[in-house]
């Protein structure tokens, strides 16, 4: 007995030490990141998060494939924690240890026998898994590229060891009189069923030496897991609790800044919640495989980003930076992030449609982190000279497009009525146009289309002409930060000049700033998307229709549907209109990006240079999701997405299969008699 | 006959041995005006005075010949050409709209007190009085201007003048000047000398560039424009689908997101004319459309169009360039 | 080294161009002005100079030219050292150049580096006039420039992709084609922040005295097609019509 406690003391002792000393050490880490505002208001919100994101495994359990598993395994550890308790009981207390209250329970030894047999289960489950997405077999398409899987490996085969341990130290118990549950505990008898054939003196010895191995093997996994992507067992209830409320989506989150430099630089001018995000990762890689641009072959993959940050932050140049205290910090010395530790391609790849950001079962702020880096790159100037004309000409003439800016409300003037101007007269609904579908030829058709519908319909709407400059949303995930201002600080210079109730505007990514991120410099007037405005005047019967009788599809935009939720309202106008609408395996919140968010619509790299095979744009990988649904429409509701989109269709050589429209050419057509879909 | 001169000297530009060919453009105008004048058309040329013999069609040909005259220097053609003006007192002197004509005629306006039209694209003598048609912003306006003082400058854009009548005649007479003796302590030195570099063209710089589109339908067919653009001594460019698909470098990608290009002609097959490759292209001097859709977008804005099948009209075209 | 790079505020390209009444002159009084893309690859190539070889980078801008304070705290943001603002302006750039060697006689430079040419010039171009001014030696269409203690070596660009390099006694002047680099950006942030503190030196030097010397007896803008031309009449033909409009550009030989 002795023996025992002094090999147990010994083992629990140096796994402590070893895990605690690791902890701490990772905890100075993070602490050597700048402040994170904000991170601990609201506090019910973060407790149900803690509910229902980590307890209720809700995002891993969107993919029940491999969440259910997850959450089984999850919630076994846990029931586990009784086993434990009564291992290190027996070992240090006295063999009749029993946990005050509960006792024991017969319900208990059977949970504990149900969640041991579960957990055996779900590492068969998990190992499957890798087996079948091999990142040695399937490269790039596996989620696990890139990922450590040795480690991942050891993990599931220490899992497995605790379960074993355990089984067998319960099983020598029976044998040996000491186990006191009953058959309820139906695993622990069937295994000293086998057992028992050795005898009781034999048994009593498995039972010490399995009640050791099982304290060693938990104790091992301990200090195993602090050094290893295993981490996220301790990390992600933090991070979640720390995680920006209700989501990292929307509105960009208040980033970091160093004294006179906006993002950053250097590791240590991550915020300390960029960090520990990077500490949080499990590698699972379902961002990867959400990503637009990792599917399009390029170099970016918000997990291998988010892992060379961790890597470059445990490094043991930057980590006894962090460790000598702050005082070192700024940009005295260590790797610049870019291009040190990560390629600005990666960098410039994102389009910030937010499919990793949804996906992360423990809420990691991929997006949130790459816009810090651009704007680090902005403000050094590092950014490719054809962006850089686009945010020049945005700073001289208020437009991506370089255009000048009397040109906005050109397309208004072969309308045959006048569009009322909202600085003259009040208005109730200000249209914010937007520069796509002000500037491009296409769009301005289908601007022209929607002026008539709402004039028909007698919406009383009116336009800031001139005065409307760009909205910055995409200004700003390019990280050019001033710029953003600057044009924020135009445009709500020109709405206090105008009249009206509210603001609709077609292009969601205007939608996404005027909605979430101008209320913060006044904005207080309710914005909605045109989507919804349809909604409406189709609902009231403003707008007559016949049923069209078509069996359509529907892309959700990135800024609509992850960014602000939603999902419904273009929907229902499609069914007002007698649509029958085919989903694609991508939609909703799931939604596959075009490719042209956060500015990438503006650089001019091709898809597939970071390998030799040239893959497909996303948006031609979307095009052929479409077609495989086997429908003639693909209606889209941003002037962006039928830009991409048209010329996908035409690139992927389906325009005989399906045709692009808006949801504007749509209730045009439901109208009146119109003889066929013009393509614009 | 007044006292006022009645001459025009055009400074001839030359590349080793050989005049080049905006010279003869000059000196075709400069025969035009001077006779109408009743004066004469002179060259001045810096070099060996046997390159005189290349220049048949001018009144006289005024040569100086200094070590430092050798290649171009452009302190040291600064000091001839002045000198030159003040031996032959000329009405007009007229420059190619060059590197030389940019480094000369400005600094020449200031020292021989002479007023200078730039990017001159039409020339006549209104009776007395000469009238130049000069570029400005860009090409987008036009400025038409007198120079009726005793004596003015003009830069010529090349390729404003026929430059037939420059080329043949004579002989020439020819004068030699010395060298003025500032030309023995010169400001500069010529270190190195490049020429063109095998790495890719700069599509950019180009007089004349053949561009493809999504019309080419696949890179093999790319060979066949390819034949075109080496027979008209023109690099390729491309709208965007064509470099998307790595069938050429991006470094030949012309529109909003490629390069912006201006050459004097722009030759365009198979492309439709997206708004964004417009937008690359739209300063071109004279752009030249083949698309089969006669509805193309690009036929808005091109010069001159063409519905003939790009496959038919290509092979045409090189054939008849043919040597 | 005191290297100053003139800068001029010219009107917009993206603007549509009006013309004053009497159709002599462009009605300045609506178009945006921004910096002649010239003298950006100009001050580019400066800076790069100063960040080899030391020395300091002023700009400078003629007081009347419009929206030249922004132009010249853009420059100051994007490294140069010191700005300058001279006062009155000038109707063309004969008078351009004179009030700039006015300045640069008082603030003597080493090597004055400026765009080669700017879209409105009209009467010729403002480096070799400056440098007749100044009696200096210059060098046009620049494509790159390195000091080298008295002297500076600039790489000098001919058509056809030929080019040399000149070794040219201080001080001189350099017309700037294209800079060795595209031309940095300057991040709005911090050219706001250069605003808020200013830092533009104001000098008046003494008027000059030029006569403009070109009567411009009208403008205009060169006719739009709308459509282009369609040739027709057969593969044959249309090759011809091609061939012969590229002649007579002197674009085919022969």
């Amino acid at each position: 007995m002795t023996v025992r406690i002094v090999l147990g003391a010994v083992i629990m002792l140096a796994g402590l030490a070893l895990a605690g000393r690791r902890l701490l050490w990772l905890g100075s880490l993070v602490r050597s990141g700048a402040p994170a505002p904000g991170r601990v208001n609201g506090a019910p919100s973060r407790v149900w998060a803690e509910l229902a994101e980590v307890l209720g495994q809700r995002k891993l359990l969107k993919r029940w494939r491999s969440g259910l598993p997850h959450a089984l395994v999850f919630w076994g550890f846990i029931i586990l924690t009784f086993t434990i308790v009564e291992a290190l009981g027996d070992t240090f207390i006295s063999k009749t240890f029993a946990i005050p209250v509960i006792g024991h329970a017969a319900a208990l030894g059977l949970i504990e026998d149900l969640f041991t047999v579960i957990v055996l289960a779900g590492v068969i489950v998990f190992s499957v898994t890798r087996l079948a997405d091999s990142p040695a077999r399937r490269g790039r398409r596996s989620r696990f590229y890139g990922s450590h899987t040795r480690a991942a490996w050891i993990t599931l085969a220490m899992i497995a060891a605790v379960m074993v341990t355990l089984l067998a130290y319960r099983a020598a118990q029976v044998n040996t009189g000491d186990f006191p549950y009953g058959s309820a505990a139906f695993a622990s008898h069937a295994l000293a069923q086998l057992l028992q054939p050795a005898g009781t003196g034999v048994n009593a010895a498995l039972e010490a030496f399995f009640l050791l191995a099982n304290v060693a093997v938990i104790m091992g996994f301990l200090v195993f897991v602090t050094y290893s992507k295993h981490l996220h067992i301790f990390m992600a209830p933090l991070n979640v609790a720390f995680s920006r409320r209700p989501r990292a989506l929307g509105a960009l989150g208040e980033l970091p800044a160093t004294a006179g430099a906006a993002g950053a630089g250097h590791i240590e001018e991550l915020s300390w919640k960029q960090l520990l995000d990077t500490l949080t990762c499990t590698e699972c890689g379902r961002c990867q495989s959400a990503c637009p641009a990792w599917n399009s072959g390029q170099p970016l993959s918000p997990k291998l980003l988010i892992m060379d940050l961790r890597d470059h932050l445990m490094s043991p140049a930057t980590a006894g930076r962090a460790s000598a205290g702050r005082a070192t910090q700024g940009s005295a010395g260590g790797k610049a992030l870019v291009p040190g530790v990560i390629s600005p391609e990666v960098v410039w790849s994102c389009t910030t449609c937010g499919a990793c950001v949804e996906q992360c079962p423990v809420d990691i702020e991929h997006v949130d982190t790459i816009v810090t880096l651009r704007r680090r790159l902005v403000e050094e100037g590092q950014i490719e000279p054809a962006v850089q004309q686009v945010l020049q000409a945005d700073a001289q003439q208020g437009n991506t497009f370089g255009k000048s800016g009397r040109m906005r409300a050109r397309w208004t003037r072969d309308l045959g009525f006048p569009v009322k101007d909202a600085r003259k007269e009040p208005v109730r609904y200000l249209w914010f146009v937007g520069d796509f579908a002000s500037f491009d030829e296409r769009l301005q058709a289908m601007s022209r289309q929607l002026a008539v519908i709402l004039d028909d319909a007698n919406v009383d709407f009116g336009l800031l002409f001139e005065d409307e400059h760009d909205d910055g949303n995409d200004v700003r995930r390019v990280g050019e930060e001033g710029l953003f201002q600057m044009l924020v600080e135009h445009n709500m210079a020109s709405f206090a000049k105008a009249s009206f109730a509210e603001i609709f505007t077609t292009d969601p990514h205007a939608f996404n700033t005027l909605r979430n991120e101008y209320p913060s410099y006044g904005l207080d007037k309710p914005v909605v998307h045109y989507s919804q405005l349809l909604e409406r005047l189709l609902a009231d019967g403003s707008i007559p229709v016949e049923p069209l009788g078509l069996r359509v599809t529907y892309h959700d935009p990135c800024y609509l549907a992850r960014h602000n939720r939603l999902t419904d309202p273009p929907r229902r106008v499609l069914r007002s209109l007698g649509c029958e609408v085919a989903e694609m395996p991508r939609h909703g919140l799931n939604t596959f990006c075009c490719g042209a968010g956060g500015g990438r619509i503006w650089m001019t790299d091709s898809p597939g240079s970071s390998s030799s095979q040239p893959a497909e744009r996303p948006s031609e990988n979307r095009i052929r999701e479409a077609v495989a649904v086997g429908v003639s429409y693909f209606v889209v509701a941003c002037p962006k997405d039928f830009v991409m989109y048209t010329d996908a269709v035409k690139t992927t050589g389906n325009s005989e299969r399906i045709q692009v429209v808006d949801l504007i050419q749509l209730v045009d057509r439901a109208r009146g008699p119109v003889p066929a879909l013009e393509a614009v | 006959m007044t006292s006022m001169a009645s001459d025009v000297l055009v400074l001839a530009e030359r590349a080793g041995d050989q005049i080049q060919d905006v010279t003869y453009e000059l000196l075709a105008k400069a025969s035009e005006l001077a006779h109408a004048w009743g004066g004469k058309a002179e060259v001045a040329l810096f070099g060996p005075p046997e390159l005189a013999a290349q220049l048949p069609a001018a009144d006289s040909v005024i040569c100086v010949d200094h070590p430092a005259l050798a290649g171009y220097l452009p302190d040291a053609y600064q000091q001839a050409l002045l000198h030159v003006l003040r031996e032959r007192s000329p009405r007009l002197l007229l420059l190619p709209n060059t590197t030389m004509g940019l480094d000369q005629g400005a600094a020449l306006s200031v020292l021989w007190d002479a007023p200078l039209a730039a990017s001159v694209t039409g020339l006549t003598a209104a009776g007395g009085v000469a009238v130049a048609t000069c570029q400005v912003l860009g090409g987008k306006v036009l400025a038409e201007v007198e120079l009726a003082g005793e004596r003015a400058i003009c830069t010529v854009v090349s390729g404003s003048f026929d430059p037939s009548a420059g080329q043949a005649g004579g002989p020439a007479e020819v004068v030699t000047i010395p060298p003025p003796a500032e030309l023995d302590a010169p400001r500069m030195s010529v270190r190195q000398m490049f020429e063109p570099e095998a790495g890719d063209v700069d599509i950019t710089s180009a007089d004349l560039l053949v561009s493809v589109g999504r019309g080419i339908g696949s890179q093999d067919n790319l060979e066949l424009v390819a034949e075109l653009a080496d027979a008209l001594g023109a690099p390729l460019s491309a709208s965007r689908p064509v470099t998307d698909s790595g069938w050429l470098p991006k470094t030949r990608q012309v529109g909003k997101s490629g390069l912006k290009v201006k050459p004097r002609a722009y030759l365009a097959f198979g492309i439709s004319g997206a708004p964004e490759h417009l937008e690359g292209m739209r300063g071109a001097e004279l752009i030249i459309a083949c698309n089969t859709d006669p509805h193309a977008p690009l036929f808005d804005i091109a010069h001159v169009g063409t519905t003939e099948d790009l496959f038919d009209l290509v092979p045409a075209l090189t054939e008849r360039l043919a040597p | 080294m005191r290297i100053v790079v003139p800068l001029k505020a010219v009107p917009d390209l993206v603007e549509e161009i009006e013309f004053t009444p009497d159709g002599t002159g462009i009605d300045r009084e609506y178009l945006a002005f921004v910096l002649n893309e010239w003298d950006d690859q100009a001050l580019e190539e400066a800076l790069l100079v100063k960040e080899v070889s030391g020395g300091e980078v002023i700009v400078a801008g003629l007081a009347d030219d419009p929206g030249i304070d922004q132009l010249l705290y853009t420059a100051l943001a994007k490294g140069a050292d010191g700005a300058v603002k001279i006062s009155g302006g000038a109707q063309d750039t004969h008078a351009r150049s004179a009030l700039l060697a006015a300045y640069l006689a008082e603030s003597p430079a080493d090597l004055i580096i400026t765009g080669v040419q700017a879209p409105d010039d009209l009467d010729g171009q403002l480096p070799p006039m400056l440098a007749a001014r100044l009696g200096f030696p210059h060098v046009c269409v620049a494509i790159a420039v390195e000091a080298a203690g008295g002297s500076a070596r600039i790489r000098q660009e001919f058509s056809g992709g030929r080019s040399q390099q000149l070794e040219v006694t201080l001080p001189a002047v350099v017309g700037v084609q294209a800079a060795r680099q595209p031309p940095r950006y300057a991040p709005i942030s911090r050219i706001r922040q250069v605003t808020q503190a200013g830092g533009i030196e104001e000098v008046t030097v003494p008027a000059a005295s030029t006569q403009p010397a070109l009567t411009v007896r009208r403008m205009y803008t060169p006719e739009q097609t709308g459509h282009a031309q369609m040739l027709t009449g057969g593969t044959g033909p249309v090759a011809d019509q091609i061939i012969e409009l590229l002649r007579s550009r002197g674009l085919v030989k022969g």
